[in-house]
């Protein structure tokens, strides 16, 4: 063991980015409310809310009971009388116990008023799978509510996204959801210096994490990486794969996606959704209608298998997007 | 809770729908009294004119008629604060104009929805609040605190408890009225949204409308008890009976609970007894009048809001027997009242509003695709 102590790190992980994000919010809007279950006293199932409670009083950080409806439809009432807010859910999965209250009254409520009401109502939670969480602690569920036209939806991949996009949510004045991603939350090779101050990352603009000439990677969340490992070892051979992190689904940008598709003509759109009517499956379909004649591949999508997530490793393993499975569907386009 | 007692109280005591209880209304003036009155007209005869309008096909859409049901709206209205948040559904159309009535019926300032802006919903007209975006009662306003609702059901009392948590943080003191029919109770969302508020002790009033019937299905058929303000008590607050026939009845527990509310008691549900007259909407009532026994549709209409509160006027010596019987159309259903049967004034109101309907123009097509996401973002 070293006796020398190593320069302390003043890197952030993800979490931390996220709950710097809450707490500047708060700071800097009197009319923000944070609520959720066991946000308050405990700070959070994993920790993100520590803190707010005894920096802005019980009156700001409500904890809820067991009622995502609740969670949610009080959040739009407060929003109806001005205020904005952040809705935690415990994990994303529980979010289908407040999904009336999203789909119907908060996704619909600008459109219903032709205008006359914003919904600044910030729903976030850790989703995701990799980590043992078996069926209700790994969804991705996002697709569902990309069915339903109202709610932006984001996914940030960085420490550095998810503060900037957390922050730029929250002054939307839109209903956002954010599927956080809990794999990262502690992730030591993805922690980052964050800028000093205030800044925020805009929703609806994807970002080139690699660039590549051979075929491009369109992916979000945790995918990214497996990703970029994915080209790493394409570059082995030769193959040049561009990544891109969509960051945002609801909006898409569309464009950066074309610019690269048109670049590289080949495709393969990675996410952990089960297939069926998934995400990827969309952004597919936007290349079909609008860039079709850049392609010179049928383009190709790694997802989960459409089945539950199983717990145990050898079965969440079998049904999830891999490195593997990316590098096989790269090699796949690439040969067409 | 006494006959006499001045001011009632809300307990924890439930009160039944024969205790004779007006003494809130006891302090109302004469003219407060016979405006009751005159509301129940005003929602009679909206409810009957659009049963008439769509019979002779000026109308789209579905009409859930609130026939026999106008005390609950009337009462529940009628003493609350211009700043007060209320949640109507979908058979509680009047009360888009009955809030904050009391301020004039013609006072543009009033926080209420003039006649012309529900007209022009029920038209589907650009000058509907919400230019006609969602049907029949999915309208609203953020500036004259009224909740915007959905189909489904109960889901806007959490949005109640929503506002009124907001209002008391702003240091407001408005409480929030929402009205559900018993039906609704049993959705999740109802329980969640309550239990919400009785623990933050928010404002909030759910008034149970208990017609006896959830569209096709008696009430025997999804609940288990008889008695909804009984749902009350798992939540830690007070769950009153009124009779929702007599509008007194109706404004006495209400204000009680309002009392409650605005001094830091808590939530309280209000179940009203009354039924439904026709079908679940327009389209149901041949099918109504065959799922519902006979002798059960005219016990359930045989106590009219509008005979029952003149019946109290006249005992009262408020309003004179021949005075009460100028306008009489209690008893009667739609095809059966004439203008005659109503005070000018309320023919008149509606007839405004029916003017402006139909000379409204509809909302641009191009319309549809706006407004999903705020304007610039």
């Amino acid at each position: 063991m070293s006796s020398v102590a190593a320069p302390p790190s003043t890197k952030k992980n993800y979490l931390t980015a996220i709950k710097e994000a809450l707490d500047e919010e708060m700071s800097l809007n009197p009319d923000m409310i944070c609520q959720g279950e066991d946000i308050g006293l405990l700070g959070g199932a994993f920790g993100v809310t520590e803190g707010l409670l005894a920096k802005y009083g019980r009156e700001r950080v409500i904890d809820m009971p067991i009622s995502e409806g609740a969670i949610v439809g009080t959040a739009v009432g407060m929003a109806l009388a001005g205020k904005t807010v952040m809705a935690e859910m415990q994990f994303i999965d529980f979010i289908s116990t407040g999904f009336d209250q999203i789909v119907n009254m908060l996704a619909t409520y600008h459109y219903r008023t032709a205008g006359e009401v914003n919904m600044p109502v910030v729903i976030r939670g850790p989703a995701g799978a990799y980590g043992g969480g078996a069926l209700y602690h790994s969804q991705m569920n996002e697709a569902w509510f990309a069915n339903s036209p109202g709610l932006k939806i984001i996914c940030p991949s960085t420490p550095y996204d998810a503060k900037g996009m957390t922050k730029a949510a929250l002054r939307d004045g839109n209903p956002v959801l954010i599927y956080e991603i809990k794999e990262l939350y502690r992730k030591r090779e993805i922690e980052e210096e964050l800028p000093e101050g205030d800044y925020t990352v805009p929703l609806g603009q994807a970002a080139v994490r690699r660039e590549g000439s051979d075929l491009t990677f369109v992916s979000y969340g945790q995918n990214v990486y497996h990703c970029l490992q994915a080209a790493d070892r394409l570059a082995e051979d030769g193959v040049e794969a561009e990544v891109i992190d969509i960051r945002s689904l609801v909006p898409l940008d569309e464009e950066t996606i074309l610019r690269s598709i048109a670049k590289t003509s080949r495709v393969v759109v990675v996410n952990e959704a089960p297939m069926t009517c998934g995400f990827a499956g969309e952004i597919i379909a936007r290349i079909a209608d609008i860039g079709f004649e850049y392609l010179d591949a049928p383009p190709v999508r790694v997802t989960r298998l459409d089945t539950p997530v199983p717990w145990v490793k050898p079965l969440e393993t079998y049904v999830l997007p891999s490195v593997e499975k990316i590098v096989e569907a790269g090699q796949r386009v690439v040969r067409f | 809770m006494t006959p006499d007692s001045g001011t009632a109280t809300v307990g924890d005591q439930k009160t039944s729908a024969s205790a004779p209880l007006l003494s809130r209304s006891e302090s109302l003036s004469a003219h407060d009294l016979l405006e009751m009155l005159r509301q129940l007209y005003l929602a009679r005869y909206f409810d009957v004119r659009l049963i008439k309008e769509k019979k002779r096909g000026r109308l789209r859409g579905t009409l859930y008629s609130s026939h026999n049901q106008e005390a609950i709206l009337v009462g529940s209205l009628f003493g609350l604060k211009p700043t007060d948040w209320i949640s109507p559904i979908h058979r509680d159309m009047p009360a888009f104009f009955l809030k904050d009535l009391r301020a004039g019926w013609d006072n543009p300032e009033r926080m209420g929805m003039s006649i012309e802006e529900v007209c022009g919903q029920i038209w589907g007209k650009a000058s509907s609040p919400g230019r006609a975006r969602d049907n029949w009662s999915h309208i609203g306003s953020r500036t004259k605190r009224i909740i915007h609702s959905t189909s489904m059901l109960a889901g806007t009392i959490p949005a109640a408890a929503g506002v009124v948590y907001a209002d008391r943080l702003d240091g407001g003191d408005a409480v929030a009225v929402t009205f559900n029919g018993e039906g609704s109770t049993a959705q999740g969302i109802f329980h969640e949204a309550i239990n919400f508020a009785a623990v933050h002790k928010l404002p909030v009033i759910t008034i149970i409308e208990n017609n006896g019937w959830a569209y096709g299905t008696p009430t025997y058929l999804g609940h288990a008890t008889p008695d909804f303000a009984d749902r009350a008590k798992g939540y830690g607050i007070p769950g009153l009976i009124a009779d929702g026939q007599n509008v007194f009845d109706v404004y006495d527990k209400v204000m009680s609970c309002v009392d409650h509310a605005r001094n830091g008691g808590g939530p309280s549900i209000i179940e009203c007894k009354t039924f439904r007259a026709y079908g679940h909407g327009d389209h149901d009532d041949d099918r109504a009048a065959k799922y519902r026994p006979q002798e059960e549709v005219e016990r359930g209409r045989s106590r009219d809001p509008i005979a029952v509160a003149k019946d109290i006027l006249v005992d009262k010596g408020i309003l004179a027997r021949s005075e009460a019987d100028r306008y009489s159309p209690e008893g009667k259903t739609a095809g059966e009242v004439t203008d005659e049967d109503f005070p000018p004034e309320v023919v008149e109101f509606m007839k405004r509003g029916i003017e402006h309907a139909l000379k409204a123009p509809m909302p641009e097509a191009e319309e549809a695709a706006m407004w999903v996401y705020r304007e610039g973002s």
